[in-house]
């Protein structure tokens, strides 16, 4: 009897793990075997199979160059992101107020509200007429008229603001692993502030940190909304330009051929980020 | 070495102190223990000789000098804290010269007192492994030899004992007993077991409510409790309720509540009519046909201890009393046996049950 309610048991989870995969595995592989078409005419997609779509991305500069830019605003994203989330996270895990966890749930719950909704707020908070532009300006008597949207500055504030709440939330579950006697025990034993962070913050905190930025990364790479709607047009990243080539152009393969060197970039950058980890830990270790 | 004194110190939180006007000298290679119940403010006094919680008054100095000011990394003070609060990131060997490094000593000398410093704590085999790869006690012997590594002034322990069974916490005092006498080093350790502080204490600091209640050598404080609280906390007392009948020459007769009259000593002002408690250590209690400061109860439990046996009997009237007896005792009544306890007067201390 036992042993019955325990095959069904085994068989619903089998099932449910058989369904996931079916439903990541096919649609990628119409997807891979698309990008390998040719596209005959708009719309029209061929049947030889060929990798002449991938040749002639690899084969022109413009394409590198809007790869360059989606990695570079996504990494200059990164990197702000850091700046802000780490000392937010670090006093939220180090306040012993009750208030924290209301602060993290508030948190929680505006990372549910739409992109849209929350770049449009942006919007009009960076605009040409809006209190940011407007007060450089009056603060530099009219001598810095500087622009946050429409631009790189705007698309990667957008994308900071996009990947903020997560970076907190994540470095504040690392920080708080890390119990508060260890710096007491750092401060007490002769270690300045800096060199608590040095030698026993920084090499405790590094992983949890690195996933974090990896995360916001991955994101960021693949951010369309924030990037269109803030760059106004006049910034072109990997999403964007799929999704042009999409409704524009309408040449789904070469669409199909861009989305998978997208996602081979950022599995490549996270291989990468993650074999420099030991190396960067064992030199932090020698103080 | 150096010596410790406290000043007037205070620690208040918004509307709460929580430590209050403590006043304390520590004599060089003094091991003192603050002693008292959880929230007394032991650990907040300690951290405030660190330099971890800053006061809201009054001073502290070491060897004579105000340290106020001074960061904790200034102040040059060894401590072990109640987590060991060891770096996981760095082994055992790192762990013990981290002080070290920091004073940015020479590498030799830095590798020759490391070595030192394992050798005092016996810990040899495990320089190379990392803290998450050792017992509770291992951990517990690496922080104290990285406390001690630089040689500091004075020894701060939290608690540090806690998180141990009894069996290798018991290992552990004489190991930091051993240790601290060795070296001579000034030391505060903090601690809610009155048992450890009996064992590591040159002198007991009780705590109670953020005040010093009482302070004084282990002998003094279970001999001359000065209050309810301390006969209470330092050992234990049996308590009998009653009211003053009549005073003279510091005898007091007490009646009390189950119609006994019996004589104990008095410890504070105190007038007839007074309400009182009077404490009784249970190995002060003897079984004896008297009549004279006697009590008839009736025999409920015994438990063999090894050293001791102790009985768990009943007064009549209501309440329990604990009675030590040597183990060697000829006689031990059976449950339900009617007996009767006697002790001196001298060694019943009677307080007023009003604190103050």
């Amino acid at each position: 009897m036992i042993g019955r309610t325990r095959h069904v048991y085994d068989a619903a989870l089998v099932g449910a793990l058989i369904a996931s995969a079916l439903l990541f595995l096919v649609p990628q592989f119409f997807f891979i075997r698309q990008s390998l078409l040719p596209n005959v005419a708009p719309g029209v997609v061929g049947d030889t199979i060929s990798l002449d779509n991938y040749r002639e991305i690899v084969a022109d500069p413009f394409y590198w160059s809007v790869f360059g830019r989606t990695i570079g605003l996504s990494a200059a994203s990164v990197a702000m992101g850091l700046l802000l989330a780490f000392p937010t996270a670090y006093l939220l895990a180090r306040m012993a107020a009750p208030i924290v966890r209301w602060l993290i749930v508030l948190l929680l719950i505006s990372s549910f509200v739409s992109v849209v909704v929350k770049v449009l707020g942006l919007s009009l908070l960076l605009g040409t007429d809006g209190p940011v532009v407007r007060t450089l300006g009056a603060l530099s008597f009219g001598f810095w008229n500087v622009r946050l949207l429409h631009n790189d500055v705007g698309v990667a504030i957008g994308l900071v603001q996009y990947t903020l709440p997560l970076m907190v939330m994540i470095l504040f579950g690392v920080i708080q692993n890390v119990p508060p006697s260890l710096e007491d025990a750092a401060a007490v034993h002769g270690a300045s502030d800096w060199r608590t962070f040095r030698r026993v913050l920084l090499p405790l905190l590094w992983p949890g940190t690195l996933a974090a930025a990896l995360i916001a990364f991955n994101m960021n790479m693949g951010a369309f909304t924030s990037a269109v709607l803030l760059g106004g047009g006049r910034v072109l990243t990997v999403p964007i330009m799929i999704q042009r080539k999409i409704v524009l152009e309408t040449d789904y393969p070469n669409a199909a051929a861009l989305a998978l060197l997208l996602t081979l970039t950022v599995v490549a950058v996270n291989l990468a980020a993650l074999k420099a980890r030991p190396a960067a830990i064992a030199g932090t270790r020698a103080g | 070495m150096s010596s410790v004194s406290l000043e007037r110190l205070s620690k208040r939180y918004r509307d709460t102190d929580v430590v209050r006007d403590v006043d304390l000298d520590i004599a060089e290679g003094e091991l003192v223990v603050l002693l008292g119940p959880s929230g007394c403010g032991k650990t907040t006094t300690l951290r405030m000789i660190a330099g971890l919680v800053q006061p809201s008054s009054g001073h502290v100095r070491i060897g004579g000098e105000r340290v106020d000011p001074l960061p904790p990394r200034a102040r040059n003070i060894g401590m072990v804290f109640q987590d060991y609060a060891l770096f996981p990131n760095m082994p055992v060997r790192e762990n013990i010269a981290f002080g070290l490094q920091e004073r940015r000593v020479a590498r030799e000398r830095i590798e020759a007192r490391v070595a030192e410093m394992l050798a005092l704590t016996r810990m040899q085999p495990f320089a190379d492994r990392y803290p998450a790869e050792l017992s509770g006690g291992q951990q517990q012997r690496v922080a104290l030899a990285r406390a001690l590594a630089y040689e500091p002034r004075v020894l701060l322990m939290d608690e540090p004992l806690g998180a141990l069974d009894q069996r290798l916490r018991e290992d552990m005092q004489r190991e930091v007993a051993r240790i601290q006498k060795s070296l001579g080093i000034t030391t505060v350790f903090v601690t809610h077991d009155q048992q450890e502080a009996m064992v590591l204490a040159d002198r007991i600091v009780v705590m109670n409510a953020g005040r010093i209640e009482q302070l004084g050598t282990p002998e003094e404080l279970y001999a001359n409790p000065r209050s309810l609280f301390i006969a209470d906390f330092v050992g234990r007392s049996n308590r009998l309720h009653g009211e003053v009948r009549e005073l003279a020459d510091g005898i007091v007769r007490v009646g009390l509540r189950n119609g006994l009259t019996i004589r104990a000593r008095s410890t504070t002002a105190m007038t007839v009519g007074n309400a009182v408690v009077c404490t009784i250590r249970p190995e002060k209690l003897r079984i004896a046909d008297a009549t004279d400061n006697a009590i008839p109860v009736t025999m409920r439990r015994r438990s063999f201890m090894g050293a001791s046996v102790d009985l768990t009997v009943e007064a009549e009237g209501g309440g329990e009393m604990l009675v030590r007896l040597p183990a060697t005792t000829a006689h031990v009544p059976i449950p339900g046996e009617r007996l009767v306890l006697a002790f001196d007067a001298v060694d019943c201390l009677c307080f007023s049950e009003t604190p103050g």
